[in-house]
C-alpha cells in the first residue's frame, strides 16, 4: 500500500478535475508532496488497478451507431419478409410513429451471401464486414425493450432506460483506470456533422466523480478542449509564452525558497506540457503509412472522416487509453423513410472503416486484448412504415430483437449468437438484454459485475443496478469461459 | 464525512485504524485497561460484545471484570497468561474479530503486554454500567471539557507581542527556540488583507494610498475599511455557506433539481456578515427561525421572512424526496442524517454521523445519543409525516399578488377552452382524412370503432384498428405527425396537378383542332408548328380565326372550364393541407396562453423549515437498530448529547406550551449559544483562525473528536472562544482581533531553521503562503480584467453543459434530444463574483472545479486544495483564461495607452498590486517583442497593430497564470 502522504496527495489531486480531465494520471507530481492533514476522503485516481480475474481484454472501441441500423437488411436474413412482401404483417407489432404506421410487410431490398469459414451471411451493403466476418461474432438476439431512442441508448450505454447514470466508459475507467498518464483515460469522438441524440450524456459520468467523464476529442481544433490551445496559440507562440511562465515563476519562487507547493506547480506545468504533445501525436494520423491510410479509407471521400476516427482510435489504444467510443451524427441510422437509399449510404461511410479497424488491431496484435463493438440501441421493424410508395417506405424502431456485432477481447470469432422470429421482430432464442451484454463485458475485463460498485446514498450502486445480467457463454471464445 | 469508496476492497477504516488508536504506550506509563484496551476493543469487539441488544455468546467486554467472568465459552482472559486467554487465542489465529478486519500488529501486542501484566484497570470499575456509561479517559477528552479562560502567558521577547494571540503563539514558538517572523511589508500586508476580508485583489490605487498612508493607524483604518466593504459579507457568508453545505440543487437523485429558492438563504447569509450580526442571534435564527416568529399566516411580514430564511441551514441537506426514482423512506430518513450531519460537524465539530447504526467507534457518543438528537429535529422533519421541497416552499405573494393572479389566469383559462374545442377539432379532421384512404365499406365501421371506448371495444373493432394503425393512433400529441403526412400529401397533388395540366391542355387542344374542318386543319397545324414567334403574319391571322388551338393553362378555363376547376380544385386542397396545420394552430393558441400568464407576477418562495403546527401530531423517535428504519426500537425524547450534557445541563422540552411548536430546537439552539457549551464558540473560532490563517488551531475543523487533530494552541483556542463569547459574539470584532496581531503580520518567508523543525508551520513562525480558493482565483480574474460585475444578491447565475460536456455559465438550451440550440446571452450576469454561480451539485463550473471548488455531500468542513497539471492546462489553453487575458490586455491599453513600458508595468500592478521592478519590466519588453514577431509570422497579411495586441494578451495570461497571481503571501 502506498504511504499515506502519497496517497493523500493523490486523492487531492484527483478530486479536482474538471471534465476534460478527468482524464490523465499525475504521479510526477507526488514529488513534491507537501504534508498537510486530511480528514478520510474519497480517495479516486485513474492508475491502472489489477482487476479480481485474469482479464481477456484491457481496451476497448465502440462505434455506436445510434438511430438503429435494420438488423433484418444487414446481417440477420429473413427470407419470410421477401415471401410475404407487401402483405398484412400476420403477427403483433409494437410501433413508435403512429401516423406512418402500416401494416404491409417489407421485404428486404439486398441480397444476403454467406462469408468466410463461419459461413455468417451479410448483407451486400456491408462487403467489410463481409471480409472480417471470421473474427466477428454477430450477435441476432439483442433486447432492450424500450422503443424509443433516448431510453434504449441509456439502456445500451448506462445499463438503465434513465437519464444521468454513468456511461460504460466510465464503469471501466473508474474500475480500472487507465495505462496512460498523459491521454485521458476515456475517450469519446464526436461527428463532426453533429451531436448524437441525448447529447453530452452518451459519455457523462453521472454520479461518478467527474475524473470518469468521457473527454471529447473533437472534429475541429482545438480538438480536446483544455488540452491543447487554441491554433492561433500554438507553437513558438505557446513556448514564448512558457517560457515567460516559468521565468516569472522562478523568479517568485526564488524570494521563497523550499516552498514544495510552488516548486510542484512549476513542474505541473512541465508535465502539462507534456500531455499536450502526447494528445497531438496521438491524433495525428499523417505518420501512418499509405496502406494504413488506405486500409481506413482515408483515400476515398465518403469514408475519410469516419476513417480518421477509426484510426485515431487505435492510435489511442496502443497509447494505453481504456475506452474509446464513436459517435455517428443525429439518428444516422433511424431509417424511417427512404430505407432504399439512406441505409446504403449509412453503410457505406462505416463499413469500409469498421473492417480495416479490426484488420489493422490484428495485424499488430491488439485484438486479442481490444473489444470492438459495432452497434445501435436497436433495430428496425419487419413492416413499412411511410406507405408513399417504394422509394419512400422506412422502418420503424424495434428494441425486441436487433443485432450488432463484436470482435476482440475474448469474444468469440465467427459466427452468430441468437435468433429472432421468422420475422426478424423479437428475439426468441438466447435473448441477450443489455446487462447480459454488460455482464459479458466486464467478466472479459477481469470485473465480477456485482464487485463494481460505487457507494451512492447508502446503497452500492452498479451497472446492473440489480438487473439480473448474466455472463454469457456463448458470446465467449473457447478459454474464456466463465 | 463523505461515502464513497472505489472498488477491490478499499481502505478507509483501515487507514483510519492503522493511524489512531489507543493511546499510546509509552515505556515508563503502565498499561491500563481504560486507557489502552479499551478503546481498541470499542472499535473492534462492542458492536457484538457489548453495547448492542445482541450479546453474541454471552460475552461482554465492557469491563475487565465481565471480561473475566466470560461468557458462554467460558472466561475471555486469565490475567497473567495471555496464552491461556480464549479472547487472545482467538484474536491471534485470526477468528476475531470475525470477517476481513484484523487487528494491528501493534494492537495484538499491547493486548498481550496488558494480560500478562495481570489485566491492571485503572481505577475500580463500576459496579454496574449503563447503556450510557463513561469512562474518565472519555470525559477528560480534552474538546469536552468547559472553555476556561487561560491567562496571557508571559513570553522572553515581549517586545515582539502586539496583542495577547502573539503571547500564547510565541510561548510554544519560544519552547522550540524560535520566535515570530518579522513584518510584511506594507504592499503584501494590503494584498493579503484584501483577499482575506474580501476575496478580491486590491485596486492598483487601494494600494498606493494604503503604502503612503503616513498617519498612524494606517492598519486599522484598512481593516475598518474593508469589513465594511460589502464584498465582506460574499467572502465570509461563502466560508459559512460551505459548512453550512450550501447548494441551488438537491442533489441526491440523478435529477439534481434545481432549488430555485435556496438563494435567499445565502443572501442572508451574507446580509449577517456585512451587518455583523453576532454569531449566537445568527446561529439561533438558522437552527430555530421558525420557532421564534408567530405562526405565518397567508402573507408574511419582513422579520418572518428572515427568520425563516435562515432556517433555509437546516434545508440544505440532498434532498431526494421530491424527485422521484428514489425509496421514499430511504430518501427522508437520509435528508435527516445529512441534517445532522451538517450541524454537527458544522456547529458541534463532531461527526456523530457514525452513531446512526452503533455506538461511535471512537468517540463517547451512543446509538441512543444520537436518535436524541434526532429528536430534537424530527418534529420537523418527520419521514412519517413528510413533506417534499415542492410542499415546504412558503409563498411571499401579498394579497394584491394574488388578485392579480387570479385575474390573468381566469383570462388565460378561456384561451385554454378554445385551445381544447380546437385540438378536438383537428382530431376529427384527422380522422376523416384518414378514412378516406381506407375502402370505402370499411369507412363507417372504422369510425364506430375509432370512437369506441377503448375498454368497451369488441374483438372485430379491435381486428380492424390493429389493421388500419394509422386511423387507430389518431391522438392529440401525435397531430404533428399528421401534419407531415399532409405535407406529403400536398406534394403528391402538386406533383400530379402538373401532370394534368400539360394533360388537359394538350387535350383541349386536340379537342379544338378535331373541331376545325378538315381542310384548313394542315394549314392550321403547320402554323402552330412553327414557334409563335417566328409566325408569318398569315399564320397569325389564321390561328387568330381559331383562338381554341392555342390553348395554355392561363386561357384553359375559357375552352375547358372543368378541367380548370378540376386543377383548381386541387391548387387549394394542397394550399389547404399544406396551411392549415394543427400543430402550428395549437402552437399558437398555447403560446397566447402562455403570453397572459406571463404576465403574472413572479411568485418568489421561501425555502424553510418548519413544523407542522399541530401538537397532537408530534413524532415519536425511534431508536433505529443498526440504522435500519425498518427496525425501530426504544422510543427516545429531545436531548443533548450525554458527554456534553454532563457538562452542560439542558432540559429540552417535549413540547412548549408556551409555543405553538415544540420549542426542541429553539431551546437546544439557546443552549449552544448559552456560554456553557463546550465545542461552538471554540468551533467557530476556530473556522475563523483557519479562514485568515490557513489552517486552524484544530487542524480538523470539523471533527474535535478523537479521530480529529488536537489543538496546536489548545489556551490560546480557549483565550480566543472566552473573549469572542464574553465580547458578545461579535465576528467582526474577532477578526479585528486576529488581523491586530503581530502573527497575522509576519512575513511568509521560509528560513531553514522553521523548516527543519517545523516543515507544516504548526506553531505559525512565519505566515503560510496560501493559494486563492477556486472562487478567488475566477474572482480575481474577473476583478484585474475589469470584468467584474460587482450586483449583489439574488437568483443564481445558471450553468450548463457545453457541447462536449464541460460545465460553464449559461442557460440550457437543448432541443428534444438534448442537443443545444442557439445560445443565450447572459446580459453581464457571467461577470458575477463566484458566489452567485449556480451551485449544482452535479454541475460544479469547470473553472471551479478546477481549483478545488467542494462538492457539497451534504457539507464541507474544510477546502482541500490540490496541485494538479489539469489547473496548468487550464491556464494554459481553456477559453476562459484566455478571454480573459485579453480583456486584461484591452483595459491596460485603454488606460495607458500606446507606450509599451507602461503597459508591462500597469498589466503587472493590475495583476498583483506591486510595482515590477526595471529588470522585470525588461523581460517583460523583450517577451512582447518576441511574441509580436511570433504572431506576426503566423498571421497571412501584415498586422502590427493585430500582433502587437495578441502579444500582450499573451503577456496577461502569462500574468494571471503564474504563482505570484494564485499564492498569497
Amino acid at each position: 500500500m502506498m504511504d499515506a502522504g502519497r496517497r493523500h496527495f493523490l486523492a487531492r489531486g484527483a478530486m479536482s478535475l474538471a471534465p476534460l480531465a478527468a482524464a490523465c494520471l499525475y504521479r510526477e507530481q507526488l514529488q513534491a508532496a507537501p504534508v498537510k492533514p486530511e480528514l478520510a476522503r474519497k480517495s479516486f485516481d485513474l492508475l491502472p488497478s489489477q482487476p479480481q480475474q485474469v482479464p481477456r481484454a484491457t481496451a476497448m472501441i465502440s462505434m455506436f451507431m445510434q438511430g438503429g441500423p435494420s438488423q433484418v437488411d444487414l446481417m440477420d436474413p429473413k427470407p419470410e419478409l421477401n415471401r410475404l412482401d407487401g402483405q398484412k404483417f400476420p403477427g403483433t407489432i409494437k410501433y413508435d410513429n403512429a401516423a406512418q404506421a402500416s401494416s404491409k410487410v417489407l421485404g428486404c431490398p439486398w441480397k444476403f451471401r454467406k462469408h468466410g469459414e463461419c459461413g455468417s451471411e451479410i448483407s451486400e451493403l456491408l462487403p467489410g464486414l463481409a471480409g472480417i466476418v471470421d473474427d466477428v461474432l454477430i450477435v441476432r438476439s439483442m433486447h432492450t425493450g424500450v422503443n424509443n431512442h433516448g431510453q434504449s441508448i441509456h439502456a445500451m450505454n448506462t445499463g438503465r432506460i434513465l437519464r444521468g447514470r454513468p456511461a460504460l466508459g466510465s464503469w471501466l475507467t473508474f474500475g480500472l483506470g487507465a495505462q496512460t498518464r498523459e491521454l485521458p483515460a476515456f475517450v469519446a469522438m464526436t461527428d463532426p456533422r453533429g451531436l448524437p441524440v441525448e447529447g453530452v450524456l452518451n459519455w457523462s459520468n453521472g454520479w461518478l466523480p467527474s475524473l470518469y467523464q468521457g473527454t471529447v476529442v473533437r472534429s475541429r481544433e482545438p480538438r480536446i478542449l483544455n488540452l491543447q490551445p487554441p491554433e492561433r496559440l500554438r507553437g513558438e507562440v505557446q513556448s514564448n509564452y512558457l517560457d515567460l511562465l516559468s521565468r516569472l515563476n522562478r523568479r517568485h519562487l526564488a524570494r521563497r525558497r523550499g516552498d514544495l507547493e510552488l516548486e510542484a506547480r512549476i513542474a505541473n506545468f512541465e508535465l502539462a506540457a507534456r500531455m499536450q504533445s502526447a494528445a497531438g501525436v496521438a491524433l495525428d494520423v499523417s505518420k501512418e503509412t499509405k496502406s494504413t491510410h488506405t486500409l481506413y479509407g482515408l483515400d476515398d471521400e465518403a469514408t475519410r472522416e469516419f476513417g480518421t476516427r477509426c484510426l485515431i482510435a487505435r492510435r489511442l489504444v496502443e497509447r494505453g487509453v481504456r475506452f474509446v467510443q464513436l459517435f455517428t451524427k443525429n439518428q444516422y441510422w433511424d431509417h424511417h423513410g427512404s430505407i432504399r437509399s439512406q441505409l446504403p449510404a449509412s453503410c457505406r461511410k462505416v463499413d469500409r472503416p469498421a473492417a480495416g479497424l479490426v484488420t489493422d488491431l490484428k495485424q499488430r496484435g491488439l485484438l486479442d486484448s481490444t473489444v470492438v463493438h459495432w452497434g445501435g440501441e436497436m433495430g428496425r421493424l419487419p413492416v413499412i412504415q411511410n406507405d408513399a410508395g417504394p422509394r419512400q417506405v422506412g422502418r420503424d424502431h424495434n428494441t425486441y430483437g436487433f443485432s450488432m456485432w463484436l470482435a476482440g477481447g475474448g469474444f468469440r470469432s465467427g459466427g452468430t449468437h441468437g435468433t429472432t422470429d421468422e420475422f426478424g421482430h423479437r428475439a426468441v432464442e438466447n435473448k441477450v438484454n443489455h446487462y447480459d451484454y454488460h455482464a459479458t463485458l466486464l467478466h472479459l475485463f477481469g470485473i465480477d459485475p456485482e464487485q463494481l460498485v460505487y457507494l451512492r446514498n447508502g446503497r452500492d450502486q452498479s451497472l446492473l443496478d440489480g438487473q439480473p445480467g448474466k455472463v454469457i457463454e456463448g458470446l465467449l471464445a473457447a478459454g474464456t469461459i466463465a | 464525512m463523505v461515502e464513497n469508496r472505489r472498488i477491490f476492497g478499499a481502505a478507509c477504516r483501515g487507514l483510519i485504524l492503522a493511524v489512531i488508536g489507543a493511546a499510546p504506550l509509552t515505556a515508563a506509563e503502565p498499561v491500563t485497561f481504560e486507557k489502552h484496551i479499551r478503546p481498541i476493543l470499542k472499535v473492534h469487539c462492542f458492536l457484538c460484545h457489548g453495547e448492542g441488544e445482541i450479546r453474541k455468546g454471552q460475552l461482554d467486554l465492557r469491563l475487565r471484570r465481565l471480561m473475566v467472568k466470560g461468557g458462554e465459552s467460558g472466561a475471555a482472559i486469565a490475567p497473567g497468561h495471555p496464552s491461556q486467554s480464549y479472547l487472545f487465542g482467538r484474536i491471534v489465529a485470526g477468528e476475531m474479530p470475525p470477517g476481513e478486519k484484523r487487528l494491528s500488529a501493534g494492537e495484538i501486542e499491547r493486548i498481550r503486554t496488558w494480560i500478562s501484566a495481570g489485566a491492571p484497570t485503572a481505577r475500580t470499575e463500576p459496579e454496574s454500567i449503563g447503556k450510557h456509561f463513561l469512562t474518565e479517559e472519555e470525559r477528560s477528552f480534552w474538546s469536552f471539557q468547559p472553555v476556561v479562560r487561560p491567562p496571557v502567558p508571559a513570553v522572553r521577547h515581549a517586545e515582539l507581542v502586539k496583542s495577547p494571540i502573539d503571547a500564547f503563539l510565541l510561548k510554544r514558538l519560544e519552547q522550540h527556540g524560535l520566535a515570530l517572523s518579522g513584518p510584511a511589508d506594507r504592499r503584501t500586508m494590503i494584498r493579503r488583507v484584501t483577499f482575506d476580508l474580501l476575496g478580491l485583489p486590491p485596486t492598483p490605487a487601494e494600494v498606493t494610498a494604503f503604502v503612503n498612508d503616513r498617519q498612524p493607524q494606517a492598519w486599522q483604518r484598512l481593516i475598518t475599511r474593508l469589513l465594511a466593504s460589502p464584498h465582506y459579507g460574499e467572502r465570509w457568508g461563502r466560508h459559512w455557506l460551505d459548512a453550512a453545505g450550501y447548494a441551488d440543487s438537491e442533489g441526491y437523485t440523478a435529477d439534481d433539481r434545481v432549488r430555485p429558492s435556496a438563494f435567499r438563504y445565502r443572501d442572508f447569509v451574507v446580509r449577517s456578515f456585512n451587518d455583523d450580526r453576532t454569531f449566537d442571534k445568527f446561529l439561533v435564527m438558522q437552527i430555530a427561525g421558525d420557532e421564534l416568529v408567530p405562526v405565518p399566516g397567508k402573507v408574511l411580514d419582513p422579520r418572518q421572512i428572515e427568520n425563516l430564511t435562515a432556517t433555509g441551514f437546516l434545508r440544505m441537506a440532498p434532498d431526494g424526496t421530491g424527485s422521484g426514482g428514489a425509496v421514499a423512506a430511504v430518501a427522508r430518513n437520509e435528508v435527516v442524517a445529512d441534517t445532522i450531519r451538517i450541524v454537527s460537524t458544522s456547529v458541534l465539530g463532531l461527526t456523530i454521523g457514525c452513531a446512526r447504526c452503533h455506538d461511535h467507534r471512537y468517540d463517547p457518543i451512543t446509538l441512543d445519543d444520537y436518535y436524541r438528537l434526532r429528536a430534537i429535529f424530527e418534529p420537523a422533519l418527520d419521514p412519517k409525516n413528510w413533506q417534499t421541497p415542492r410542499q415546504r416552499k412558503i409563498s411571499l405573494y401579498t394579497d394584491a399578488d394574488r388578485e392579480v393572479e387570479r385575474r390573468i389566469e381566469a383570462e388565460a383559462a378561456k384561451v385554454d377552452q378554445r385551445h381544447k374545442a380546437k385540438t378536438e377539432f383537428y382530431i376529427t379532421r384527422t380522422l376523416e382524412e384518414e378514412l378516406l384512404l381506407v375502402p370505402a365499406d370499411l369507412r363507417d365501421a372504422l369510425r364506430t370503432a375509432y370512437r369506441a371506448a377503448s375498454g368497451k371495444r369488441t374483438a372485430a373493432q379491435q381486428a380492424l384498428l390493429k389493421e388500419y394503425p394509422s386511423v387507430a393512433k389518431v391522438s392529440a400529441g401525435a397531430l404533428y405527425l399528421y401534419d407531415r403526412r399532409r405535407e406529403d400529401r400536398a406534394r403528391k397533388l402538386d406533383s400530379g396537378r402538373k401532370q394534368k395540366e400539360t394533360r388537359f391542355v394538350a387535350e383541349t387542344r386536340q379537342a379544338r383542332l378535331a373541331a376545325i374542318e378538315a381542310s384548313q386543319r394542315p394549314a392550321v397545324s403547320a402554323a402552330l408548328a412553327v414557334n409563335a414567334a417566328k409566325r408569318t403574319p398569315a399564320q397569325k391571322t389564321l390561328l387568330g380565326r381559331f383562338p381554341g388551338v392555342t390553348v395554355t393553362l392561363a386561357n384553359l378555363a375559357k375552352f375547358n372550364p372543368a378541367a380548370a376547376a378540376e386543377l383548381k380544385a386541387d391548387r387549394e386542397t394542397a394550399i389547404r393541407l399544406r396551411t392549415e396545420k394543427a400543430s402550428d394552430d395549437l402552437k399558437k393558441i398555447q403560446a397566447q396562453a402562455q403570453e397572459i400568464r406571463d404576465r403574472i407576477p413572479t411568485e418568489g418562495f421561501v425555502r424553510a423549515l418548519t413544523e407542522i403546527a399541530n401538537a397532537k401530531k408530534i413524532p415519536m423517535t425511534r431508536i433505529f437498530f443498526r440504522g435500519d428504519h425498518q427496525q425501530p426500537r426504544a422510543q427516545v425524547g429531545p436531548a443533548e448529547l450525554s458527554i456534553l450534557a454532563a457538562r452542560a445541563p439542558v432540559d429540552l422540552p417535549d413540547n412548549d406550551p408556551a409555543l405553538p411548536t415544540t420549542g426542541r430546537r429553539l431551546t437546544y439552539a439557546r443552549h449552544l449559544v448559552g456560554g456553557r457549551h463546550p465545542l461552538v464558540a471554540r468551533v467557530i473560532v476556530n473556522r475563523i483562525w483557519m479562514h485568515h490563517f490557513g489552517q486552524g488551531l484544530v487542524r480538523s475543523p470539523g471533527d474535535f473528536g478523537q479521530l480529529g487533530e488536537r489543538p496546536t494552541h489548545p489556551r490560546l483556542l480557549d483565550w480566543l472562544a472566552d473573549e469572542f463569547v464574553g465580547s458578545g459574539w461579535q465576528i467582526k470584532r474577532l477578526h479585528r482581533l486576529i488581523l491586530d496581531s503581530a502573527a497575522y503580520g509576519q512575513v511568509s518567508r521560509q528560513t531553514a531553521e522553521l523548516d527543519r523543525l517545523d516543515p507544516d508551520n504548526r506553531l505559525l513562525g512565519r505566515m503560510s503562503i496560501r493559494r486563492l480558493e477556486s472562487e478567488a482565483v475566477r474572482d480575481a480574474v474577473l476583478a484585474v480584467s475589469g470584468s467584474l460585475n460587482g450586483a449583489m444578491f439574488g437568483k443564481a447565475v445558471s450553468v450548463m453543459e457545453d457541447a462536449v460536456g464541460q460545465i460553464v455559465l449559461g442557460k440550457e438550451n437543448l432541443d428534444g434530444e438534448r442537443k443545444p440550440k442557439n445560445e443565450i446571452d447572459l446580459e453581464g450576469q457571467q461577470f458575477r463574483r463566484s458566489l452567485y454561480v449556480q451551485v449544482r451539485r452535479t454541475r460544479p463550473l469547470a473553472v471551479l472545479e478546477t481549483f478545488d471548488v467542494p462538492v457539497m455531500t451534504p457539507n464541507c468542513t474544510q477546502r482541500s486544495f490540490s496541485n494538479v497539471a489539469l489547473q496548468s492546462l487550464m491556464l494554459m489553453n481553456s477559453d476562459f483564461i484566455v478571454e480573459y487575458s485579453g480583456r486584461l490586455a484591452a483595459r491596460v491599453q485603454a488606460e495607458v495607452g500606446k507606450d509599451a513600458g507602461a503597459q508591462v508595468r500597469r498589466a503587472w500592478q493590475l495583476a498583483y498590486g506591486s510595482a515590477a521592478g526595471p529588470e522585470v519590466v525588461r523581460e517583460l519588453l523583450e517577451f512582447l517583442g518576441r511574441q509580436e514577431q511570433a504572431f506576426a509570422r503566423l498571421s497571412k497579411k501584415p498586422d502590427a497593430a493585430g500582433a502587437r495586441r495578441q502579444a500582450m494578451s499573451s503577456l496577461c495570461q502569462g500574468l494571471i497564470s503564474a504563482n505570484r497571481f494564485l499564492y498569497v503571501d
